[in-house]
């Protein structure tokens, strides 16, 4: 799958360290992100976003003339984007939620820069899914938005639970996804108990997407733990 | 209200014990002092000596002896001596005074024989028909003029006296009862307010009456108690947040640090060399930002600043969801993660709990693993029931411990609890962490060998209360 349309999207990383705004910069440009700008306090960064219009914004919790909370609330009364908050305590939890954001939407310093950038990729690939084009695996594709596998040239669709299932796997590309996680994306609150129909839920996705279902090689199991679904290599 | 009533027997034991001695304390000053001079049978017995005395002379008259004599003279008495049927005095002693008559009828024996004559009193003996009277010193005798008493009274004394006896005792105790009670208001609450002081209650006594300096006492007493403790709880808040603040300056550092090291270690342009070393500033890094959180959360465990949110936890989910994230950040897969579950069915794995601390005890488990054996190992995250408890075990097989170590762990504290100035002591922070966390959830840690020779920790929790039984369902 080709992410590089998420790669110019305009990216404002909000932070009151000068030596930290450099690191995180140029880990977004190696990456390949064309536009990353930053921002030292809370009025560089308004000012930045009335003129520069970022679509993502990494905002540090703690600055020097407010919290990135009351920031991403005067941001959004102009823009409409997504937010990543950097804090320095994992409590802010409760705040997140609060803004309608899910658990994941904050990184916990100190980071792994891999862990920054999963997380950057995860929420844009959410924002902007519209624009995404197939996911590519070994031996055939997914189209999320027409929910269905193409393998072949046949056109296969997805049941509602096979692409949740499959929505949940994908957005986790290459990552082991619980059984549980697996099990809420498909049947909500309380999940527990449906471990077997999961299997055979599984078992169908692998008929649509592998080769060989019994000899899977993009979407593996992960013996007690989960399942993971892998993109063709390139 | 127990010590009230041991004084009151006291007391009551006292009283007993004071009228004993009252008793005999009377009994001897009756002996000592009023004895001698009961002397009540004396002017009986001199009547009688004197009649002894008397002797008939062959002319009809009569003679005292010497003996006679100086007893008379000795008691400062006179004597005569009445004839029967004439009632003449037909003797008298030579001291007898002018105005006493020489003739005596019946009427008058009787009358002065009780009593006096011309303020003498008598006392009288017999001399064959005839009477002896004497008449003693003025300042010698009382004489009850009336001397009969009912026969009932006297029959009834002893019971009569025990009624006094005890209409005393009563009267005696009633006294004491109201004096005391007056005092035991004022000591009542005083009692209970010191018996409050160890349960930590604020005590407040109202400081009047007798024991106002007491009242005002113990109010201090209780005030100071509880500005000591106020300023222990505001001291141990000042650690848990400087110890918060500390490493929370450290977090931006600290992420600098961890930044730039992954960059180098994966810039495929550099020295493999320095590729390595940037590894291992990585790492480090990552350890050193374990060490803050678990600085963190363990002194806010510690000074009970940590809320715990109670919810239904399921540890297998719970499990899946520590192992993958810890496997999904190892890349070379060096520490797989085995989960095993002895439990059958869905309902039995649920446990009360803090979601988010017991997640941090199975990481920090699985990060200590994962530092003790940098080659790599296998882990095996399980879970089972033992007696009645759910065991969560966290096992390796990789370099394990020595009995010695293991010893150390179970016995030697870790530095924030250490109130020695030991500083050898410094042990397993992320193990503590662990034991505070099941603490907390009124559980047990135990540490010991794991699968060949490694490493292996048990966390026992309980078992909810309820257990609510969720069938599988069909999709």
């Amino acid at each position: 799958m080709n992410y590089d349309y998420l790669k110019n999207k305009r990216i404002l990383f909000v932070d009151d360290e000068e030596g930290l705004r450099q690191m995180v910069c140029s880990i977004l440009k190696k990456e390949g992100y064309r536009q990353v700008e930053s921002a030292g306090t809370m009025a560089q960064a308004l000012e930045l976003c009335a003129s520069w219009k970022p679509e993502f914004a990494i905002l540090d919790v703690m600055l020097p003339d407010g919290d990135g909370f009351t920031l991403f609330e005067q941001i959004k009364s102009f823009l409409d984007i997504p937010a990543l908050f950097l804090t320095a305590r994992g409590e802010e939890d409760d705040r997140i939620r609060g803004f309608g954001l899910g658990a994941d939407d904050y990184v916990v310093k100190p980071f792994l820069p891999k862990e920054l950038l999963f997380r950057i990729q995860a929420i844009l690939r959410r924002t902007y899914k519209e624009e995404a084009p197939l996911l590519e695996l070994a031996f055939s594709r997914v189209d999320f938005e027409r929910a269905e596998v193409i393998r072949g040239g046949e056109h296969l669709a997805l049941t509602a639970k096979e692409y949740a299932i499959l929505q949940a796997l994908g957005r986790n590309l290459g990552r082991i996804v619980t059984i549980d996680s697996l099990c809420e994306a498909a049947w909500g609150d309380n999940p527990y108990g449906y471990e077997n129909t999961l299997m055979a839920h599984i078992r169908r996705i692998r008929e649509k997407i592998e080769e060989n279902p019994s000899k899977p090689v993009s979407l593996i199991t992960v013996k007690g733990l989960g399942y993971k679904l892998i993109a063709k290599s390139r | 209200m127990k010590s009230i009533m041991k004084l009151i027997k006291r007391f009551v034991i006292t009283l007993i014990f004071s009228l004993a001695a009252l008793l005999i304390l009377n009994i001897i000053l009756l002996f000592t002092v009023v004895q001698p001079d009961t002397e009540s049978s004396g002017g009986w017995k001199a009547a009688a000596r004197v009649a002894e005395c008397l002797s008939q002379q062959p002319d009809g008259g009569y003679e005292l002896t010497e003996e006679g004599k100086i007893m008379l003279e000795q008691r400062g008495c006179w004597a005569v001596l009445i004839q029967d049927g004439t009632g003449d005095v037909i003797w008298h002693s030579e001291n007898l005074p002018e105005e006493i008559q020489l003739h005596y009828s019946a009427a008058e024996i009787s009358w002065y024989t009780r009593g006096y004559v011309a303020d003498y009193p008598t006392t009288t003996a017999a001399k064959g028909e005839d009477l002896v009277m004497i008449g003693n010193s003025k300042e010698s005798y009382w004489k009850d003029m009336y001397p009969a008493f009912s026969l009932n009274m006297v029959k009834n004394l002893p019971r009569t006296i025990l009624l006094f006896l005890g209409a005393n005792l009563a009267g005696v105790f009633l006294i004491y009862m109201v004096v005391t009670s007056g005092i035991l208001r004022s000591v009542k609450p005083i009692v209970q307010g010191i018996q409050a002081l160890p349960e930590g209650e604020d005590v407040y006594v109202k400081e009047k009456g007798l024991l106002s300096e007491l009242a005002s006492a113990l109010n201090l007493v209780s005030e100071k108690l509880r500005y000591q403790e106020y300023e222990l709880k505001k001291k141990d808040q000042a650690r848990a947040n400087w110890i918060s603040g500390v490493s929370h300056d450290i977090r931006t550092p600290l992420s600098m640090v961890m930044g730039y090291a992954a960059d180098i270690e994966e810039d495929a342009e550099a020295v493999e060399e320095i590729r390595q070393k940037a590894g291992i500033i990585r790492i480090q890094s990552i350890r050193m930002k374990n060490l803050v959180n678990d600085l963190n959360l363990a002194s806010k465990l510690e000074y009970n600043m940590q809320p715990v949110k109670m919810e239904r936890v399921n540890l297998t989910a719970l499990l899946r969801e520590t192992a993958v994230y810890f496997m999904n950040l190892d890349m070379d897969g060096k520490y797989p993660v085995e989960l095993s579950s002895d439990i059958g069915g869905i309902s039995g794995n649920s446990v009360q709990g803090d979601k988010e601390l017991l997640k941090r005890a199975v990481s920090n488990l699985l990060l200590n693993a994962q530092i003790h054996n940098p080659a790599g190992c296998h882990i095996r995250a399980g879970l089972s029931e033992h007696s009645g408890k759910l065991c969560v075990t966290i096992e390796d097989d990789g370099i394990g411990v020595t009995e010695e170590q293991l010893r150390k762990l179970k016995e030697t504290p870790h530095y924030m609890l250490n109130s020695g100035t030991d500083s050898n002591q410094r042990h397993g922070l992320g193990l503590l962490i662990v034991q505070q966390i099941i603490t907390a959830h009124g559980g047990r840690v135990e540490f010991g060998h794991g699968m060949e020779k490694g490493f292996r920790v048990d966390m026992f929790l309980n078992k909810p209360e309820e257990s609510i039984k969720i069938v599988e369902k069909e999709a």
